[in-house]
């Protein structure tokens, strides 16, 4: 059963490549692909770890006297905490170059969230809120339409991930545009589509919404300490 | 780096669950009585069957619990404990499910789901609608995402 979030996982590490792949080629410096690369997916690996363990910790499971329990991710990750681990060892290991190293993975990583989102058609887990949409689709044996958000997010990440790197490529944006811009649309996108997900607790808006904030607050002060350093040369 | 990580060991034991409250086991049940029971209920019904000694019925107990209180009067939910003991399935009751708006019964032989169209593993998640029929069967581990669909397409369908 947990072979198709394997699933998932690879399609997202297929994407994440891919995109790093053509980058290499077209916006990012030749030699840091296979870094970047070996950076994102420890960092994803570890988020997910993580993520796991504050999500046991909140539901009152013990991970050093259940251990085998971490292994079992589809019981639940925390989202705030998977996002805050990933950022936090990508950080370490790219410490020497951090905004050219966050610059380089922006667009693969949004390409991942991409892959990652599409995979729902191997753990049959599309399916959101009910909707008279006419792309509406309904699970087998039911009546009830709904909207297929997990595509809907795929789509979106994918839109995003690509005019990314196009504009890395072809508009040479200022050294941190790039990194911020994809965390406002990834805070963007799932602020989108979190209404439309089937959900018990509700997800952590509030957390893709301080996303926004901060991406935006990023690409406006990463623009200004360009102009700044375009005027004093 | 070594204080560091002995304050997360330190954090992560602090997170044990506080110490268990003695409760009766579930009552025994027999096959007869769960298709009654499915059939005669008025509400849509969670039917999940779980064990103690189950690894994966572990992790999904904190978000059953949840959901039950979310949904309590709209859906019954109802924990069947299959192969245990007693006291390993009341431990486990006081564990996760002390507050939670879950009706447990217990089956030792563990032959009623396989009965309603599961199998022998643990643990499984049935859906019923009003009167018994049966919406949707989810094996393993259930994850939020299907829980809160399938609850959906029971309340809506």
């Amino acid at each position: 059963m947990e072979f198709t979030l394997l699933g998932s996982a690879a399609i997202a590490v297929a994407t994440l490549y891919a995109m790093l792949y053509w980058e290499a080629r077209h916006g990012n410096a030749d030699r840091c692909a296979g870094n970047l690369f070996d950076t994102a997916l420890t960092a994803a690996a570890v988020g997910v770890f993580i993520g796991r363990l504050v999500a046991m910790a909140f539901d009152g499971v013990n991970p050093i006297t259940h251990p085998a329990d971490i292994l079992l991710v589809r019981a639940g990750v925390s989202t705030i905490g998977a996002t805050l681990g990933a950022l936090a060892v990508f950080a370490w290991p790219a410490r020497r170059e951090l905004i050219p190293m966050a610059d380089g993975v922006a667009a693969a990583a949004l390409a991942g969230l991409a892959g990652w989102h599409a995979g729902c058609i191997t753990r049959d887990a599309c399916l959101g809120t009910a909707s008279d949409l006419p792309w509406a689709v309904a699970q087998e044996g039911s009546q009830i339409t709904r909207h297929p958000v997990a595509l809907y997010a795929a789509l979106l990440f994918a839109i995003a991930a690509v005019g990314l790197a196009l504009w890395k490529a072809y508009g040479r944006p200022g050294l941190g545009v790039p990194a911020s811009a994809a965390l406002a649309a990834a805070g963007a996108i799932r602020l989108a589509t979190e209404p439309m997900q089937p959900s018990i607790s509700g997800g952590p808006v509030w957390f893709y919404g301080i996303g926004i904030v901060v991406g935006l607050a990023g690409m406006v002060w990463f623009t200004r300490a360009r102009g700044i350093e375009t005027r004093n040369e | 780096m070594r204080w560091t990580f002995l304050g997360f060991v330190l954090l992560v034991a602090a997170c044990s669950p506080t110490v268990a409250v003695d409760v009766d086991p579930p009552p025994p049940t027999t096959a007869d009585e769960v298709t009654r029971l499915l059939e005669e209920s008025t509400l849509p019904v969670v039917l999940n069957v779980w064990a103690s000694w189950c690894v994966p019925c572990r992790s999904e107990a904190p978000l059953l619990s949840k959901a039950s209180l979310r949904y309590e009067g709209e859906v019954r939910m109802i924990g069947l404990n299959v192969r245990d003991t007693q006291g390993g399935a009341a431990a486990f009751i006081s564990e996760f499910y002390l507050d939670a708006a879950i009706e447990h019964l217990a089956d030792s032989d563990g032959f009623i789901p396989i009965g309603l169209g599961g199998s022998r593993g643990v643990p499984l998640t049935f859906f019923y609608r009003p009167g018994g029929e049966l919406s949707f069967l989810h094996y393993g581990v259930i994850d939020e995402r299907t829980l809160a669909l399938q609850i959906d397409e029971l309340a809506n369908g």
